[in-house]
């Protein structure tokens, strides 16, 4: 009983870090109708922007949770910056091309920063130590042992999504980035600066990313150049089970994703190598199923 | 536009006429001889792999500082990146390529039981530096293959005795799910049983597997005294750091894969210490020609150390060379020479190959880390009794 | 109207200077004037190929490739390619007596060349594969994220049925095809009901979810991967250095004809398909569904159809490819192989099967005789393919224009 809620926390985890990277896909359809699948990728750079502020606040001698702070903050600062340079630079001038080549592209962008990480951080194709700024350790409760670190990421993360969650639907400026993906052109009547808005959304969408890879350091204790892919597929396989654009959706299929995985786990504990393969097999079934996603809005089409 | 590119095509002809040129003129009084290392140059196992090139080159190097040499030889060095696809690629296309007449490969088992049968098909000779299962020599008789490391076989027996005689007695076994992992698997828990030892459970799990913490939470239900770990070091590196979050406490004894800096470097000192090994290997310093290559080593400016098993790396490729010298650059005769050797001498001891061309190797040496290094154990502060192993009653 | 936009990457514009315009300058419209230029481009390309297998030597290669690039340029600005493409229209068999003699050129020139039949072998193969993506996504536009799963299908079953040695390696090939045919069935209704964004994510996630399985599963042996046999067909072992004529072949040579004549084959099976009413009726589904649909046209099944034929193609040179390098292993068939093969599908021309050969050549040729740029090469590819659909999204050789009415 005890390992499966060992199992349940795990899950509750990974939840939160792949809810995290579903919400930036959900935002950039929502906004511009386009899957950015170098989101994962951008979640690798923020990672690696962490790792560097902690060797910056080593050789400054910070203390550990200023040091924790700017961890934060630099990775979701690098991804915000990456993710609004991919959007004005690559994604607005293609935005009317036919989907397959934002598609493609994309996915190229996303192999370029891994590449790019891979080859010109030092030492880039090992995986790379992420230093223990949590407190460590942990509390044993009726058998399960309940990490002190991993709770407060679980906290964190969520805090963190509902923060996004209220900045798009209670104040001007989610306002605006909704507005923009109702009617682009209508908000552009409206007054609203569209280049500006698109930016902010796909720097918003990008610091999720930024704030689950610093999670995922902080957890795991380590980052390396290829964990964005695996990350990336999840977080659209959540959004869309979710259904694009909504956000409540893609938080919900996040967990659900590691809800699956989990069950996998602990319900066939040999097979527990298998988890991805059956939880991805469920969510085919779950699109062939609801072509349009969980919460979305049911499209029909008769000819 | 047609003259447009008729200048295009008049420049690059002309170039080209200038590069021929250019390198026709180069007459040099020895013979170029290449040889070809194997090793996984980037990827998490790379420090082994750069650690086995730069002992490679030295020797090449310090080669051909000898006026006296028939040959001059140049290294070309291959990256496998521990996959075995890529290794199956890459030996293909060294062995395709004739002016290649011998080769050093492979730190990591699983590429190198995958390529054995290409330098068969290809007849081209090749003695491995590092990888230690057993079957890469004695699957089959083939004459191409030879190695100078030694087979996991006596690291498993020497250390399932020296967990017997500390007085372990419970065990878990975690290993890879490559032929390298089941490999040490095997014989580690044939010799566990032999001992009389238990092993409460088995564990595999892809080599670049992320997250180990569902196979750790089983074994914590276990409640194991030792840990044994039958992989290489990244997957080392990550099922340590994360048995420590978990709070498991059991002792944590690993094998030759994660011998080596990498490892202790990757969780840190405090995590490594006390951690046990065995290895068919004495410490480099401890060898007749240590002094000797860590000297020329030094002196040769590399950045990485050579890590552990630089010095066999330095020796396969010396092997190769004293071989090319005798018999010439020919791949049918290096193999035919190659086999031929008996108590060569060499700095990691006498080199003899047996029929199946593996090098029967000294002693299996016992090691635990202290204070971030690795120790002998008849030399460390655990032997005397000053510090204690985890979980001993 | 809309079929002017019939390279579905291309977006609205207008098919730009391949067509019509420059043809007139050296008057190639004529029967002789095509078959010479057919003639022309296949020597261009071989030895293009040759130098490129050949030379060794770094500063000699990159001097050799600007020269080929400068040479390519010139023979489009000329209109000798739009010629050779209209001479492979219009005289499909002298067209494809020339194409055989440059292959036995080439064949002969690199015979002793290990590693360059090696690198002729996996072009041919990759490009086969390429045309079966393209039946998919070039005629019909369906996204197929999974297709490195369809090789691995195929090479798997070979694998597998090694062990059942009765089987003639022409059946074992066959059935690559038709597991991994038989695989895909498994996403059409997927694939079927789904549209855009979510389409993608069906074949995208089996691509990942088969590399999982893969990796996991002992039996299929896990990441240590197989080993597979070498083809024999007809008691003639592949393995064995097979002599002409006094002139004696790399073994590899073996692999190389098989492919090149499987390729052939398959070649002409596309063209059959895009020419006949098979080939108009996809690119209805492609171009628009619901008119299609509202037309009479059973969209469901001809999208399965090209999805379960691009597919066999797959899984038939999987297996191929299994058994000439001998080793399988989950490491082959990763999502980032699945890009890959989009991407040259892409590169050489959304429904442009020549474009698929010429792209599948760069794509696998050059990071692996540019050792300069071996490390980049992932990095470079990605650069080269952003910046292509920035500037050319219809690739290097853009799908012609389809002609109704009599050429």
């Amino acid at each position: 009983m005890s390992s499966i809620a060992q199992y349940l926390l795990n899950g509750l985890m990974q939840g939160t870090i792949y809810g995290l990277v579903a919400i930036g896909f959900t935002i950039f359809f929502g906004v511009m109708n386009v899957i950015k699948f170098s989101h994962g990728d951008v979640l690798t750079f923020g990672a690696f922007g962490g790792l560097v502020a902690t060797w910056l606040s080593i050789a400054l001698g910070l203390p550990i949770w200023l040091e924790l702070g700017l961890v934060i903050l630099v990775a979701v600062a690098a991804s915000a910056a990456i993710g609004a340079l991919i959007a004005r630079s690559l994604v607005l001038p293609l935005k009317d091309a036919p989907p397959l080549n934002m598609l493609l592209m994309t996915m190229m962008v996303g192999t370029a920063i891994r590449e790019c990480i891979r080859l010109f951080f030092p030492n880039g194709t090992n995986p790379q130590k992420f230093p223990e700024l949590l407190p460590s350790g942990g509390a044993e409760m009726s058998g399960v042992y309940l990490r002190y670190d991993g709770l407060i990421l679980i906290v964190s993360g969520i805090a963190f999504i509902f923060a996004i969650q209220w900045i798009i639907n209670r104040t001007r400026l989610g306002l605006a980035i909704r507005a923009v993906a109702e009617d682009g052109e209508t908000a552009r009547t409206m007054g609203i600066n569209f280049t500006l808005t698109v930016a902010i959304a796909f720097a918003i969408g990008s610091m999720t990313a930024g704030f689950g890879g610093a999670l995922f350091g902080l957890y795991y204790s380590e980052i390396n150049y290829g964990m964005g892919l695996i990350l990336a597929v999840i977080g659209f396989s959540a959004a869309i089970i979710g259904g694009l654009g909504n956000i409540w959706g893609a938080i919900i299929g996040g967990y659900l994703f590691a809800g699956l995985q989990t069950a996998v786990v602990a319900t066939l504990p040999s097979l527990s190598d298998y988890k991805n393969v059956v939880a991805f097999i469920i969510v085919i079934a779950l699109i062939t199923w609801r072509p349009t996603g969980l919460l979305a809005e049911r499209g029909s089409e008769r000819v | 536009m047609q003259g447009g590119i008729f200048r295009i095509w008049g420049l690059a002809v002309s170039g080209l006429a200038i590069m021929a040129l250019a390198n026709a003129g180069d007459a040099s009084a020895k013979e170029k001889v290449k040889i070809a290392f194997v090793g996984p140059l980037t990827g998490s196992n790379s420090q082994h792999g750069i650690g086995g090139r730069n002992s490679a080159e030295l020797a090449v190097k310090l080669k051909n500082a000898d006026p006296a040499t028939k040959y001059e030889y140049e290294l070309v060095a291959l990256d496998d990146e521990c996959k075995p696809n890529v290794g199956v690629q890459v030996v293909t296309k060294i062995a395709s390529d004739n002016s290649i007449v011998a080769v050093v490969p492979h730190y990591c088992s699983a590429v190198a039981i995958a390529t054995v049968d290409i330098f068969h098909r290809f007849k081209l000779p090749m003695v491995v530096w590092a990888a230690v299962l057993p079957d890469i020599t004695y699957a089959k008789k083939v004459p191409e293959i030879h190695r100078v490391s030694g087979i996991l076989i006596g690291q498993n027996r020497v250390g399932a005795q020296f967990m017997k005689e500390r007085g372990y007695k419970t065990f878990v076994s975690f290993a890879d799910s490559t032929d390298f992992g089941k490999s040490m698997n095997k014989y580690f828990t044939e010799f566990t049983k032999e001992n009389s030892n238990e092993i409460l459970g088995t564990f595999a799990v892809p080599p670049d597997q992320q997250d180990v913490s569902a196979e750790l939470t089983k074994i914590k239900e276990l409640k194991p005294q030792v840990i044994y770990f039958g992989g290489l070091t990244p997957l080392g590196a990550r099922v340590r750091t994360q048995m420590e979050k978990l709070g498991i406490t059991a002792q944590f004894e690993g094998n030759s894969g994660i011998m080596g800096d990498a490892f202790i470097s990757a969780v840190g000192p405090e995590l490594a210490e006390g951690t046990l090994n065995f290895w068919d290997c004495p410490p480099i310093s401890k060898m007749p020609g240590g002094q000797f290559f860590s000297e020329n080593y030094a002196k040769a400016g590399y950045t990485q150390p050579p890590e552990a098993f630089g010095p066999f790396a330095f020796v396969a490729t010396n092997l190769i060379m004293e071989e090319i010298e005798k018999v010439g650059p020919d791949r049918a005769k290096l193999t035919q020479a190659l086999g031929d050797i008996k108590n060569r001498p060499s700095i990691v001891g006498p080199i003899t190959f047996d029929e199946y061309g593996q090098n029967i190797t000294p002693l299996t040496t016992k090691y635990v880390v202290q204070d971030g290094k690795w120790a002998v154990w008849e030399d460390s502060e655990y032997a005397t009794g000053k510090r204690k192993l985890k979980n001993l009653p | 109207m809309s079929f002017l936009s019939a390279n579905g990457a291309g977006g609205p514009e207008l098919f730009s200077s391949q067509v019509g315009s420059r043809m007139s300058f050296l008057s190639m419209k004529g029967k002789g004037g095509q078959i010479l230029s057919s003639v022309l481009v296949a020597a261009c390309v071989a030895c293009s190929l040759v130098a490129v297998l050949d030379i060794e030597d770094q500063r000699a290669l990159g001097i050799c490739i600007a020269v080929i690039a400068g040479v390519a340029f010139a023979l489009s600005k000329l209109g000798i390619v739009q010629a050779a493409e209209q001479a492979g229209v219009h005289h499909p068999w002298a067209v494809r007596c020339i194409i055989v003699a440059a292959f036995a050129g080439v064949l002969l020139v690199l015979r002793e060349n290990n590693f360059a039949l090696l690198m002729s072998a996996t072009i041919l193969i990759y490009a086969t594969v390429c045309l079966g993506l393209t039946i998919q996504t070039g005629f019909t536009g369906l996204f197929n994220f999974a297709g490195a799963a369809f090789l691995g299908t195929g090479g798997y079953t070979a694998a597998m049925l090694a062990n059942v040695t009765w089987l003639p390696d022409i059946i074992v090939i066959l059935s690559g095809g038709l597991i991994a045919a038989a695989l895909g069935t498994i996403l059409i209704l997927p694939v079927l009901r789904t549209r855009g964004h979510y389409a993608a994510l069906a074949t995208l996630a089996f691509g990942i979810l088969f590399y999982g399985f893969l990796e996991a599963n002992e039996l299929l042996g896990g990441p240590q991967g197989l080993k597979v046999p070498g083809i024999t067909i007809l008691g003639w072992d592949f393995a064995n250095e097979p002599t002409l004529g006094g002139i004696s072949f790399s073994f590899y040579a073996n692999y190389v004809v098989l492919i090149g004549a499987i390729f052939a084959v398959f070649m002409i099976f596309t063209r059959f398909v895009e020419r006949s009413w098979i080939g108009i009726w996809l690119d209805a589904v492609r171009l628009d569904e619901t008119a299609a649909s509202v037309f009479g046209l059973r969209v469901s099944l001809w999208k399965s159809f090209a999805f379960t034929t691009g597919n066999f193609l797959a899984g038939v040179m999987g297996a191929v490819y299994a058994k000439m390098t001998a080793f399988i292993a989950p490491a082959n068939f990763t999502f980032g192989d699945s890009l890959t093969l989009v991407s040259i599908v892409l590169l050489g021309g959304i429904g442009n099967r020549w474009g698929v050969l010429i792209a599948t050549m760069i794509v696998v040729l050059l990071p692996e005789k540019l050792q300069f740029i071996q490390e980049y090469r992932l990095l470079l590819f990605s650069c080269v393919i952003i910046g292509l659909l920035f500037v050319r999204p219809g690739g290097l050789l853009a799908r012609r224009v389809r002609v109704f009415g009599g050429q």
